[in-house]
């Protein structure tokens, strides 16, 4: 496309006249002018140029990307574009080569003390559920809040219990991972997330190891979290929760920030060639 | 050939009219006809022994090898041996100098493992039929090898009463309802912390107090004492050998992975003349502390790399879910990383347990005439035993074959019982 305007200009102008004004060419948008419920939210994630290189592959070329308390972002790309591994730099599974994240005031950097605080505020959901296999539902959710909060156990428990009602399965508590179904051990994934009382949630594609039948239950556990005020970054290839839940839909490609704006302009409207093949591939 | 009757099939349900809504239409459970177990008993046979003329052919040859072995083995047991180098040195063969006046300690010993084995049964596991049969026979053997003749015969007595210990521990544990969550949760913890004290308790016994101490063991209860030091002192070792061999901290890792290719480089008898010549002046201690150390020394290269094969063959997931809960790299390999190894490396550490147990006769080339194999020569020096050396040494592997398939079993159960949950 030979279009030299940013993202941030393509998504102010597509926004509406009010936004055009908006001269900033940095890729990233002004969340306010995209979401009005979010206008006056303080930025709960700073990302600014961050790079990431696995070896001689770049994994993350100059993000930056700007997240609101109580925000939804969706990160969509096709694979390897590096959405996976931004929001794995969120909570420093990854560290990130250059470039500055602060997450909700605190900066990430060596500093292992700022990492484990960040990482009890910070909750992450994966792929392959990555429940611990040996303790049974119940312990897996009260592991965190025990060990790192130091709650003491019957407490623990009875959170743990509250959390299982609210993903729905409280009657699997004294089971093991194994014997429950994908879509169940996601949730209870989500509820041992959740009992760390995190900020934010993080989710590394939380559908796509399960089998069609089971994809419902977790969206909508991720639905009712998402009208709880939670701020959640999702990445996803399930349009239906992108269009539907999403403040914005952010879209990767080849490690870098392409296109950015609410899931109306991205169904409607979308300005770049690389995010209109993609959305025209999976939709 | 007679013909077989027709294998009973459901009736194939139709596919339910299409457009309709999709739901899958099992047909309704029945109970199936079972072929008579005559009938199934000499299918089993045809199949197995006797499918075609080649496979009869076989068949004939090895039942042929077996009965000539059998036919040899019982002319010998029976007929052919002087089973009086055993009975005429029993007390030599258990325990050696061990001195008789404390024999108590033994037998309360042998009795509070007995009843341990029996608690952990009953809590991971059930006993089968072929449990009982083993126990009935070992128990035969034992009996048997106490009661023929002389001033023993208590003994036999004290050997019930073991077993006995083993039955109650069993009955008391799997009585207890495995339902409720709690109270299992209690008894798992008990019976866990029971054991991992089994040992000190037991050493305790045999060394502290009265008229004994190190010097004092010999005979089968050396081998009996050896054994579980070298191997509760190898995974003590192992364990953060493995952890620091996977270590990122390269001076770590390279120490940890030197002592683990030295050790294992060199075989465990060049290890225990190590303790017999040059530890002497190192550490010095009772030649039965060296050779204990250097047994746990040995298996504990092992075990760490059977520990570090499982650290690798966990997926990244569950380190990475220990980062994302906020737990700290301690905690991470204490509650996560490690309770897993370990159960997948039950398999391979049993493996390297009975491999020392049986290596515990090594020790009676340095401590000559001390151990079971050991005591064994000092009985046929004996001169009216000399002819009977053959005896004694198939004694001594039978007693070492009971012990090392003991482990095999409760291996296999504890592998079954921690199977639960696993992915």
């Amino acid at each position: 496309m030979p279009d030299e305007r940013s993202p941030a200009d393509i998504i102010a102008e597509s926004a509406g006249p009010k936004a055009a004004v908006a001269t900033d060419r940095s890729p990233s948008a002004e969340p306010d002018e995209l979401s009005p419920r979010l206008a006056n939210a303080r930025d709960m994630i700073v990302t600014e140029h961050v790079d990431k290189w696995f070896g001689d592959f770049q994994a993350l070329d100059d993000v930056t990307l700007n997240i609101k308390e109580e925000e939804i972002v969706v990160i969509l790309g096709p694979s390897g574009s590096g959405k996976s591994t931004y929001i794995r730099c969120l909570n420093r599974l990854e560290e990130h080569d250059a470039g500055r994240i602060v997450i909700d005031g605190i900066e990430l950097n060596e500093d292992v003390r700022a990492m484990q605080a960040i990482r009890s505020e910070v909750g992450m959901v994966f792929q392959q559920f990555n429940l611990f296999p040996h303790l049974s539902v119940l312990s897996n959710i009260t592991l965190g809040p025990q060990k790192v909060r130091h709650v003491p156990k019957l407490e623990a428990e009875a959170l743990a219990m509250q959390l299982l009602e609210r993903v729905g399965i409280p009657e699997q508590a004294d089971k093991f991972p194994a014997q429950l179904s994908g879509g169940q051990q996601q949730r209870v994934a989500i509820a041992r997330a959740l009992a760390m009382q995190p900020k934010i949630m993080l989710f590394d594609e939380p559908t796509s190891a399960l089998d069609p039948e089971m994809i419902k239950e977790v969206l909508d556990v991720m639905q009712e979290l998402a009208e709880s005020g939670m701020t959640m970054i999702v990445v996803t290839h399930e349009m239906g929760f992108a269009r539907e839940v999403a403040d914005r839909l952010v879209f990767f490609d080849e490690g870098a920030l392409v296109e950015q704006g609410t899931p109306e302009h991205f169904f409607t409207n979308p300005r770049e060639e690389r995010t209109k093949l993609f959305l025209s591939q999976i939709l | 050939m007679s013909e077989l009757p027709p294998i009973p099939r459901p009736e194939q349900q139709p596919l339910p009219p299409a457009g309709g809504p999709r739901r899958i239409v099992l047909p309704p459970h029945r109970e199936r006809a079972r072929r008579p177990r005559s009938v199934r008993a000499r299918e089993w046979v045809r199949r197995n022994l006797f499918p075609s003329w080649r496979g009869t052919l076989l068949t004939a040859l090895a039942a042929g090898v077996l009965g000539l072995i059998a036919a040899g083995v019982i002319a010998f047991v029976f007929f052919g041996a002087n089973w009086e180098v055993i009975t005429h040195n029993r007390w030599l063969l258990f325990a050696g100098g061990f001195p008789r006046e404390e024999a108590w300690r033994l037998w309360v010993s042998i009795a509070v493992v007995f009843g341990l084995i029996g608690l952990a049964y009953g809590t991971w596991s059930s006993l089968g039929r072929r449990d009982h049969l083993f126990v009935l026979l070992v128990g035969g053997f034992v009996i048997f090898l106490m009661a023929h003749g002389g001033a023993e015969i208590w003994s036999s007595v004290y050997f019930l009463i073991a077993v006995g210990c083993m039955y109650l521990g069993y009955l008391l544990t799997y009585q207890l309802p495995r339902a409720t969550s709690s109270l299992r949760t209690l008894q798992v913890r008990v019976v866990g912390g029971l054991l991992i004290l089994a040992l000190p308790i037991v050493l305790l016994l045999l060394l502290v107090g009265g008229d004994v101490g190190i010097r004092s063991l010999d005979g089968f209860v050396l081998n009996l004492v050896l054994a579980p030091v070298g191997i509760v002192g190898g995974i003590l070792i192992g364990i953060p050998l493995a952890v620091g061999r996977a270590s990122s901290l390269k001076s770590i890792s390279w120490t940890c992975t030197a002592y683990i290719e030295i050790v294992r480089g060199a075989p465990l008898l060049g290890w225990l003349f190590v303790a017999l010549f040059i530890l002497d002046d190192i550490i010095g201690g009772d030649l039965i502390i060296r050779a204990m150390v250097v047994m746990a020394v040995f298996t504990g290269a092992y075990m760490a790399e059977y520990i570090r094969g499982a650290l690798q063959a966990l997926p990244r997931g569950q380190y990475e879910a220990g980062q994302a809960v906020g737990l700290n790299q301690w905690q991470r390999t204490r509650l996560i990383i490690m309770p897993q190894a370990l159960r997948i490396s039950i398999p391979p550490m049993v493996g390297q347990a009975i491999s020392i147990w049986k290596d515990t006769t090594l020790v009676t080339v340095i401590l000559p005439l001390r151990e079971l194999k050991g005591n064994a020569d000092s009985a046929i020096s004996q001169f009216e035993f000399t002819p009977d050396r053959i005896e004694a040494y198939v004694f001594v592997a039978v007693i070492f074959w009971i012990v090392a398939f003991m482990m095999s079993r409760i291996s296999q159960r504890v592998e079954r019982a921690q199977g639960v949950g696993e992915r």
